[in-house]
């Protein structure tokens, strides 16, 4: 009985899947190794063919520091596989810092863009392009339409594009635009390391990740590692992320809450 | 006056040297007027060392008598209607530079010869004007049109045009591999020597240039000077001469000139593509790929602005060059209209054609995809908005990183150490921590102050000292205090930064505390 239940189940969500796609076929998932992060997300990991948002917490919101460090590591194994594109408006990426995150660093492509306009349409052309695996952008809002072409142009190549919400340098915080043509929108803040006893110094780096919202998945929250993280190993895992704990509970059902009081 | 050139392809001597043109742009605001009966004599008159000496002269002053380095009050006495004004020998420069970017018209490799003559080397471009006479002609006519007195030469060298232009008939065209005959009957100061030099050649008989020809030249270097050698040596191209073109000089020009001037933003974008594509034929046949394409639409007013447009990789696809220089053809004001398109390919390269894959492009070739990306994004944001990172052997932070060409390929086999933590994000420069409390010498802070935020320190690493590179600096320059310790340090909510003190430990000064990234 259950069996049958899950079939139809399954047959009902390939459905909608297809009809979600709209006849386009679907670029693939880069899973991240872990059923607690990969059963939330449609087709089991993280969706190529479709951009992703990174937004910061707090401070995070200027330098960006954690959720380009995250970006990098999601999009480290996609760098192995063809070429990577980083756009920005402030020129302060440091290649080394990447480079001991695992990240090829020696297949990045900088652009440093004018304005905002530009960076989004560096980002586009960059997705539409053979070649390019990952394109990595900061802006600091996209609307729908902009959302919408970035979308189409991920789906000509089946490239996957992370965008990072930056607040320029002394600049007021824009309201974030209530829509959004992301498949996936991450809240990246920094925790605190956990060497191991008996260590001085720290640990491998440590990331409180929420995922905000997943088209066709469900949102979570997770406590995850740059294991190999500062290490000659760091690029040659399967995946350079691991999940520490799943912070699912903790986290929602205040949220949840709070938006039922008020 | 003016000029004189002539290719060095047809002459048979592969050492020979592109020809050349000397033109001189007559100042048009103070030249007399060429309606009036007769125009009072006329001269520029400029002060040198103390005395006002003539620095040029009118046809009708010259016939009067007068000549250039004359003294003024002597070329009153003469002649008491003579009217002057004064030089402006910078503004005679900027016509001449005028006049050279004017010229690239006829060819792109154009060389200003200051004060009054230019040099155009046509070599493998008079066929486009169907001959060297036809040429000569074509310039001399549009010079009228535009008021410039001028005297055109044609040689295989520039000395030789030099010579020709300005002691030899005007209009001269020197037969391939004849500039020694052409030569013959001048002075000797159409060799372009200093005065003294020339009077000095002329006072021991030698009026023409053919007796010189015949001295034999080790006693001829002894008497007349090396200078005087070598400048017979060029005028006869067995020594090369090194001109200063304003355009590095390139074969690769294509031109196309239309009956009507055209204006409208359509017809400029079809000609590019249409000129690109004459370009892209010649190319092709000769197995070349170019990486920078320049576009010139010469206004029927004389200015001739331009585009141009660069390729990461070598190519002759004019389809996708039209497609680069499209944007930039939108900026290009066409004035009273555009009567000449010329193209020119600098970076000449050899291209061969590319096999085309019958495996499935499981790891696309760079031609397909990344390098019209590149070119793109180049000709779009300029070439120092798109880079690569490429490692640097220093252990300074800030040093140890440079830009690479997108597509350069990867040089060292070095790279940075994963194993010392480096920030993400790296400041250019440094930002000053306030409030920090920290045990010196040796301890990392324990809280700071940054962006108006106080930062309790849970965890800390370091310290890394990094000192400056000593090998690199004057010795005065060094000193042991520039050296910058790091502390990697966590705060309480988990943000990681990169924090160093600057100078050694001294128990008199607080210490400085800087913040110099962010691991995120």
């Amino acid at each position: 009985m259950s069996d049958f239940r899950g079939t139809a189940l399954a047959a009902l969500r390939t459905e909608i899947a297809a009809l979600e796609a709209a006849g386009r076929g679907r670029a693939g998932v880069l899973p991240f190794g872990d059923p607690a992060i990969d059963g939330r997300l449609p087709g089991g990991g993280l969706p190529l063919g479709c951009w992703h948002e990174l937004c910061g917490a707090g401070l995070e919101t200027e330098a960006g520091a954690a959720p380009a460090a995250f970006a990098a590591l999601m999009a480290a194994p996609l760098a192995a596989r063809g070429e990577a594109v980083w756009v920005f408006r402030r020129d302060d990426l440091f290649a080394p810092g990447l480079t001991g995150l695992g990240f090829p660093a020696e297949r990045l492509i900088q652009v440093c863009a004018r304005d905002e306009a530009e960076a989004l349409a560096v980002m586009e052309d960059a997705l539409s392009a053979v070649g390019v695996a990952a394109v990595i952008g900061e802006v600091e809002a996209v609307d729908l339409t902009a959302g919408r072409r970035l979308q189409l142009a991920c789906e000509r190549r089946g490239g996957a594009g992370f965008l990072i919400h930056r607040r320029p340098f002394g600049g007021a915080a824009r309201r974030a635009t209530a829509g959004s043509a992301a498949a996936t929108r991450w809240r990246v803040a920094s925790a605190p390391s956990a060497p191991p006893a008996n260590e001085f110094g720290l640990g491998a780096p440590r990331f409180e990740v929420e995922l905000e919202r997943c088209r066709g998945g469900r949102t979570g929250a997770f406590l995850i590692e740059a294991g190999a993280a500062y290490s000659w190993e760091a690029r040659h895992g399967p995946h350079p992320l691991r999940l520490v704990a799943d912070l699912g509970d903790r986290h929602l059902a205040p949220a949840e809450s709070d938006r039922r009081a008020a | 006056m003016s000029a004189t050139a002539k290719p060095a392809d047809k002459g048979g001597s592969p050492t020979a040297l592109p020809p050349s043109t000397r033109a001189h742009a007559a100042r048009r605001a103070t030249s007399p007027v060429s309606g009036e009966a007769s125009p009072p004599p006329f001269a520029l008159v400029a002060a040198e060392r103390g005395t006002r000496r003539l620095t040029a002269v009118s046809l009708e002053a010259a016939r009067l008598g007068l000549y250039r380095g004359q003294k003024a009050t002597d070329a009153f006495a003469l002649v008491p209607e003579l009217a002057t004004a004064e030089a402006e020998p910078e503004a005679d420069a900027q016509a001449l530079l005028a006049l050279v970017d004017w010229c690239v018209r006829f060819s792109p490799a154009v060389a200003a010869d200051p004060p009054d003559g230019l040099y155009l080397d046509i070599t493998g471009v008079d066929h486009l004007w169907g001959g060297e006479a036809e040429l000569v002609s074509d310039i001399r006519a549009r010079l009228s049109a535009a008021g410039i007195f001028a005297r055109l030469a044609l040689a295989d060298t520039p000395a030789a045009a030099w010579g020709l232009a300005r002691y030899g008939r005007d209009g001269a065209i020197a037969a391939p591999g004849a500039q020694g005959e052409a030569l013959a009957d001048l002075p000797p100061a159409a060799l372009k020597l200093d005065f003294e030099t020339a009077a000095q050649i002329e006072r021991l008989g030698f009026r023409r240039l053919s007796q010189l020809f015949a001295l034999p030249r080790g006693p001829f270097a002894k008497r007349f000077g090396q200078t005087t050698l070598m400048r017979i040596d060029q005028a006869l191209g067995r020594t090369g001469e090194a001109l200063a073109f304003r355009r590095p000089p390139t074969p690769w020009i294509a031109r196309l000139a239309f009956a009507e001037p055209i204006s409208t933003p359509e017809d400029l974008a079809r000609v590019a593509f249409d000129a690109a594509a004459r370009l892209c034929a010649r190319l092709e046949e000769a197995g070349k790929g170019a990486r920078r394409f320049e576009l010139f639409f010469h206004r029927l007013d004389g200015k001739s602005p331009s585009v141009a447009a660069g390729l990461a990789l070598p190519g002759r696809d004019a389809d996708r060059i039209a497609r680069l220089l499209a944007p930039k053809i939108e900026t290009v004001d066409p004035g009273f209209g555009i009567e000449v398109v010329t193209i020119a390919a600098y970076e000449v390269e050899t291209l061969s054609g590319r096999q085309v894959k019958l495996e499935g492009a499981a790891q696309p070739s760079v031609e397909d995809g990344l390098s019209p990306l590149i070119d793109r994004l180049v000709n779009r944001l300029g070439e120092d908005r798109v880079w690569r990172a490429a490692p640097v052997e220093s252990h300074v932070p800030e040093l140890s990183i440079t830009r690479a060409a997108p597509l350069a390929p990867a040089g060292a086999a070095w790279t940075w150490d994963p194993e010392a933590p480096r920030p993400v994000r790296l400041f250019r420069r440094p930002e000053p921590l306030e409030a920090v409390i920290a045990l010196t010498p040796d301890d990392p802070p324990n809280q700071f102050r940054w962006r108006g935020r106080l930062h309790r320190v849970r965890r800390a690493e370091g310290p890394e000292r990094i000192g400056e590179e000593w090998w690199k600096r004057a010795i005065e320059d060094v000193s042991v205090g520039h050296v910058r310790d790091y502390y990697r340090v966590e705060d309480a909510e988990g943000a990681r930064f990169w924090v160093f003190r600057a100078g050694l430990y001294d128990a008199g000064e607080p210490a400085k505390w800087w913040l110099h990234g962010v691991f995120g």
